[in-house]
């Protein structure tokens, strides 16, 4: 990627507020995923498998746990003697010190940074999605239409349409209308919160939104529709394959059981396209001669003497003897202790179901994220 | 434990005790316990006790240790400063001699001049233990021994340490001899081979022996010296386990299996460092039945996994059956197909139409 010189700018201070308890001291992308992932590990694996060499992670909602986990991007092989990571938090300056406003507020503020690395192109990535995606696919595409904003859609079904930021293209693929949670959507090309801009193009717009009082600094509700309006080379890159945002308990909870069906079509599995994340190097998961595993996936350091049956274990959980497990979530070293039964549950880092204690029913409708202080029914 | 280099000498003498297995790799390279090799067990015991200067004398097979170790970034020694030594052998190298290790010592000699620590750790990687290196250390500078052993007292009914080195010790807690254990005394002092020495000693021991040409590997040196420089004992108290051919190479890896044994050996003195693979999770289809195993990363299974070791992304077909058996990384188990007692090594397929059953040696 000589020529084509692209910064990505991966947007990693969302709260997540309807995730509850899950994002009570991390942001949302720091949000453990998938057996042994975070979230921000999906965009940040992709970047690194396609090529990406200069990042800048916005961190700003309790940024303490995503820092941590990312370090200086050795995991990723963002470690790097030119370009690599950077963490890019809010700064004070000559005017003071200034939170990121809005998704396009954040970049403006960032805009220093931009012009040092001086790319042709600037990747802007949400921290907040599950999927797996060659973007060097995408800015392709984005030099082959000349555009001066590529937008990545996926098609969802009709009747959530209206829940999504909706594209209306003409048959080359460019953007005709942009419309957010329209009522009466004209097409179903929701974007996915992934755009590429020619820098140049981005900087003007970005400069005059932060001039207008009454913009709320913000992609989707802003700048996008500005740049259309302005009649800019704007095109839909449709995007096939997994892409999940999870917003509430519920849909975290369904991404993570998405995970045991056979036809997943996010398949953790391929050699081709890894995730790379933080390794812990803990040993063996170790399953005793009493117990049962059925459709489940178990990560490094577990003990399992229990009945696990279509559930996700992250490290170091421990499920005892006669404890069961259907159908749950289970994050970093929790305890499941002896007679305990957690059905349709996630149940967060460290807790311990006490001895014989019940969580969920096993056919019931309700999922149950559980928590040191509390269970949250959804 | 400042002002301590360590050193792993890797010695290929054991290699031919494990037929194919070594074949492109030393004894010190060998799978262990589902994600580790032999050798993680010593360079983390010896990062997490704080030694920052490591010297590894890889033996002849350098393929294997070099892509296992690389820089030494898994165990925190890809250093500025001190940090990971890795010595190969040279290629024609006048010094050399076709038996012994001394020779080895000594034309590194001016890595062990040349750093800043006073002392020495030398461990041999064909035990497995997780020592307290940091009270072995201790006794080390308590005592002001010029030479530390480290041993176990051992109850060894059933001969798995015969052949393995067997010390006396003087009342004093002085070493009295070292000899080779034969099996006549059910209970002796079985030496772990691993040692503190002071550098200035160690410096003086080697130099002698090249001089007088009077031993070809260190132990030997060391042992002729042992009335004319302090040599004492250090008592090592946990589970140990020798791995000196293919027999209780596979009777390590299932002491494993027991959990007090899973304890000490993963969660005792530190974690255990290894190259990591970025395998996800390990996935149990509907019909695996896994039971009394140790299952690493990566994997997919399906079939009947019965007391068995299980390294990282090995995949295990529907209604094939594992038992007592060491699966190492990436081996493929197909559907239908029966394994029973056996070692199956790196990317190994077993079709359904294998048997393998056998009764290890």
């Amino acid at each position: 990627m000589k020529k084509e010189k692209v910064v990505a700018m991966l947007l990693a201070g969302g709260q997540g507020t309807r995730l509850k308890s899950l994002t009570k001291n991390v942001a949302k992308p720091a949000v453990p995923f998938g057996g042994k992932y975070r979230i921000i590990d999906f965009p940040l694996s992709n970047a690194a498998n396609s090529g990406i060499t200069d990042i800048g992670i916005l961190t700003q909602y309790k940024p303490f746990l995503l820092n941590e986990h990312i370090g200086i991007g050795s995991h990723w092989d963002f470690d790097r003697n030119a370009g690599g990571l950077r963490i890019l938090s809010p700064f004070a300056g000559e005017a003071g010190g200034r939170w990121y406003q809005g998704t396009a507020n954040a970049i403006y503020e960032n805009m220093n940074f931009i012009d040092h690395v001086n790319p042709n192109y600037v990747l802007i990535l949400s921290g907040d999605h599950i999927y797996k995606m060659d973007y060097k696919k995408m800015l392709d595409y984005h030099i082959e239409k000349q555009a001066h904003c590529t937008i990545s859609v996926i098609q969802v079904p009709w009747d959530e349409a209206s829940r999504f930021g909706i594209m209306d293209t003409d048959e080359f693929g460019r953007i005709t209308e942009f419309a957010e949670k329209p009522e009466k959507p004209k097409s179903n090309l929701a974007s996915m919160g992934i755009y590429i801009f020619n820098w140049d193009a981005l900087k003007a717009y970005l400069e005059k939104d932060v001039k207008n009082p009454d913009s709320s600094n913000d992609f989707g509700k802003d700048i996008i529709p500005t740049m259309l309006a302005d009649k800019n080379n704007m095109y839909a890159y449709t995007f096939e394959g997994y892409w999940k945002d999870v917003g509430t308990v519920r849909s975290y909870w369904e991404a993570n059981m998405d995970l045991l069906s056979d036809d997943n079509e996010l398949n953790l599995y391929c050699r081709e396209w890894r995730i790379f994340t933080k390794n812990r190097n803990l040993p063996p998961q170790y399953v005793t001669d009493q117990a049962v595993v059925k459709n489940s996936m178990i990560n490094e350091g577990c003990i399992i003497d229990g009945h696990l049956e279509k559930s996700i274990l992250f490290s170091e959980v421990r499920v005892d003897k006669g404890a069961k497990v259907y159908n749950s979530v289970i994050l970093s070293g929790a305890i499941i202790e002896e007679g305990a039964k957690v059905c349709n549950a996630v149940v967060m880092e460290g807790v311990r179901v006490k001895k014989g204690e019940v969580i969920g029913e096993e056919n019931g409708e309700h999922v149950y994220l559980v928590s040191k202080e509390e269970i949250i029914k959804d | 434990m400042d002002n301590c280099m360590g050193i792993i000498s890797f010695s290929n003498d054991l290699d031919k005790n494990f037929g194919t297995l070594c074949n492109h790799r030393p004894a010190s390279m060998l799978p262990v316990g589902g994600r580790y090799r032999l050798i993680d067990f010593f360079l983390s015991n010896m990062v997490n006790h704080e030694i920052s200067t490591i010297g590894v004398f890889t033996g002849t097979k350098i393929r294997s240790v070099m892509d296992h170790i690389g820089s030494g970034k898994p165990w925190d020694l890809n250093r500025r400063f001190k940090g990971l030594f890795v010595f190969p052998p040279l290629y024609d190298d006048h010094t050399a001699k076709s038996v012994g290790n001394i020779h080895l010592f000594h034309s590194n000699e001016s890595f062990f001049s040349n750093s800043t620590e006073e002392n020495i750790f030398i461990c041999n990687t064909s035990m497995l233990y997780r020592a307290d290196l940091e009270a072995a250390y201790d006794y080390f500078k308590e005592t002001d021994a010029d030479v530390t052993l480290i041993y176990i007292k051992v109850n060894d009914p059933g001969g798995r340490f015969i052949n393995c080195d067997k010390i006396s010790i003087k009342e004093d807690g002085r070493l009295d001899h070292l000899g080779t254990n034969l099996g006549t005394e059910e209970n002796f002092n079985l030496f772990l081979g691993s040692v503190f020495i002071k550098k200035s000693v160690y410096l003086k021991i080697v130099r002698d022996a090249i001089e007088k040409g009077t031993a070809n590997y260190l132990k030997e040196a060391l042992m002729n010296n042992r009335r004319k420089f302090k040599f004492n004992t250090f008592e090592h108290l946990g589970h140990v386990e020798s791995i000196r051919n293919i027999k209780n190479y596979f009777d390590a890896n299932m002491s494993l299996l027991d959990s007090d044994v899973y304890k000490e050996i993963f969660a005792s003195h530190g974690t255990v460092y290894t190259k990591t693979k970025d395998e996800p999770s390990t996935f149990y289809r509907d019909d695996a039945k896994v039971s009394n195993s140790l299952v690493a990363n990566g994997c997919i299974l399906d079939g009947n996994i019965q007391n068995s070791i299980i390294f990282r992304g090995v995949k295990v077909g529907k209604n094939a059956i594992v038992k007592n058996s060491i699966l190492m990384q990436k081996a493929v188990i197909e559907d239908n197909a029966v394994i029973v007692n056996a070692i199956v090594d790196k990317f190994t397929r077993i079709e359904k139409t294998s048997y393998k059953k056998s009764t290890p040696k």
